[in-house]
């Protein structure tokens, strides 16, 4: 059934996601075509405040695109699974657990395709003969690194990118965990949605400031004020940091995903 | 087995208690009236039985299931308000009960919808509010479940709407199993009920056979009720 649920989920987001991410590298094309207009020649003055207008609106587009795509996921879970259509969702022979991992997995999917797009879009505006060239040589240089005996490199890359992921997947887990919590009240539901999730991100600074002192987190901060840097060390540094960060959000996450299992299984407070 | 049986069930919300000690047996193949003024507890105890609520006290089941997963699948529920994804048309719908629901359907379905000439491609955002509560019910009795728990079907709509309401959920339910029709507007759905159950403040008044009733009151379960009820 998690398949089914995740093929609707699917469904319902990428109507709203994928016009955005269209929009998006939509204006790219357009920026990049402003920007082969506006270089080297003399335009009206028109056609120079529509150029400039959407330069902006790139510019807009790639630092919203992030917090939109947040926004659509919150609403998500908030308007299927805590308000009338949790009447259908919640009547369907599925677990809870089904429901929470198909929010998930779908919202990291689609911040990582937001991440993606803001990617594609930067190199949609700067697209020329020498962006290919760059391009083509940062991916030789990739290849080069992952294949070429830097196998550690490989590793830090990949680890980091877990890191990302989980990131995301504790995100989503914090956001649906407040507002399982704050949708269990009888009124002003997103108000105390709101006062759930600064009580968590209180909770997680505390939590993080144990773990800083039982990790590696500090040794590195004071290593990195030391007068030179020795790459291997760096390195090891590095990786420590990133294991101790992703073991600190899968706790945050474990959490996270037990407050709302809970909630919606013992405190679902339907309007 | 009784298809719905309550033991001593309770549910309270802060300090108000919304149902107080309800014993209740309810046999497959019966039309039951869950028959109580506002506020009485009927909701309550249709959504306890969904799983939608946990019990503070006593116990509900379900073909003797605990409400959970497997319950679910035999449960067809028509929630008191519309809440359909509005963005979805009525041939993603049938989809999506198709997904989830071994027993729907979909032929079924699609000649209810063509009777009231319903375009399924046309977003349920732009229907009529009537159209789009009409797609709900069709929904649920398109299914061949066990148990249909139908919450004030027939509230807030013109008598012509009560009457497709009615003949739907007569003509379509699946003859072996039972329906539960949640409602204070009695007169409209006296007809069709085997059994009626009334509920006041929590706890049930009365559960009888509506023919029984009628006999022995020599007066229709409208005026029994309206007797029962009065203010």
């Amino acid at each position: 059934m998690l398949g089914k649920l995740i093929k609707h989920e699917l469904r319902a987001t990428s109507h709203t996601m994928l016009p955005i991410i269209g929009a998006m590298l939509l204006t790219a094309v357009m920026g990049n075509v402003c920007v082969r207009l506006a270089n080297g020649h003399d335009l009206p003055a028109a056609v120079s405040l529509i150029v400039l207008l959407i330069m902006v609106l790139f510019f807009v587009g790639i630092f919203a695109i992030g917090l939109v795509t947040v926004y659509m996921m919150v609403r998500r879970f908030r308007d299927n699974l805590l308000r009338d259509e949790g009447y259908i969702m919640h009547t369907l022979p599925v677990s809870v657990h089904a429901q929470i991992w198909s929010k998930v997995l779908v919202s990291a999917l689609w911040y990582a395709l937001a991440a993606v797009t803001i990617v594609a879009a930067v190199v949609l505006l700067t697209f020329d003969a020498e962006t290919v060239k760059v391009i083509g040589d940062l991916f030789k240089t990739l290849y080069d690194v992952f294949t070429q005996g830097e196998g550690h490199i490989a590793e830090i890359v990949v680890e980091f990118l877990a890191v990302l992921v989980l990131a995301s997947v504790a995100m989503s887990l914090s956001f649906d965990a407040a507002l399982s919590v704050g949708h269990a009240f009888a009124k002003h539901k997103m108000a105390a949605s709101v006062a759930v999730y600064i009580g968590f991100l209180i909770l997680g600074q505390i939590a993080l400031s144990f773990a800083a002192r039982l990790t590696v987190m500090t040794n590195f901060y004071g290593y990195l004020d030391a007068p030179y840097v020795d790459v291997y060390e760096f390195i090891t540094y590095w990786r420590g940091i990133c294991g101790a960060e992703a073991g600190l959000l899968v706790l945050e996450g474990a959490f996270c995903y037990g407050v709302t299992a809970l909630f919606l299984k013992r405190r679902l407070n339907l309007e | 087995m009784p298809i719905l049986e309550c033991k001593g069930l309770c549910k309270s919300y802060g300090s108000v208690r919304a149902l107080d000690g309800v014993d209740i047996t309810i046999e497959s193949g019966r039309i039951v009236g869950l028959l109580g003024p506002n506020g009485s507890g009927k909701t309550t105890l249709i959504k306890l039985a969904n799983g939608l609520l946990v019990p503070s006290g006593g116990r509900i089941l379900v073909n003797g299931l605990a409400p959970g997963v497997e319950s679910k699948k035999i449960i067809s529920y028509l929630p008191e308000r519309s809440c359909l994804p509005e963005w979805m048309n009525a041939e993603q719908l049938m989809g999506f009960y198709g997904d989830f629901y071994a027993d729907f359907d979909r032929s079924a379905a699609e000649g209810m919808l063509a009777r009231l000439s319903i375009d399924v491609k046309t977003r349920l955002k732009h229907l009529s509010k009537g159209n789009r509560e009409k797609v709900q019910l069709i929904m649920v009795m398109a299914r061949k479940a066990g148990l249909y728990l139908l919450d004030e079907p027939i509230g807030g709509v013109d008598p012509a709407a009560r009457d497709f309401i009615l003949n739907t959920i007569i003509s379509n339910y699946n003859p072996t199993a039972s329906v539960i029709i949640s409602t204070h507007l009695i007169a409209d759905v006296e007809r069709v009920l085997d059994d009626v159950i009334f509920i006041n403040q929590g706890k049930i008044v009365l559960a009888s056979p509506a023919d029984q009733l009628r006999e022995q009151q020599g007066k229709s379960v409208d005026e029994v009720f309206r007797e029962v009820f009065r203010c």
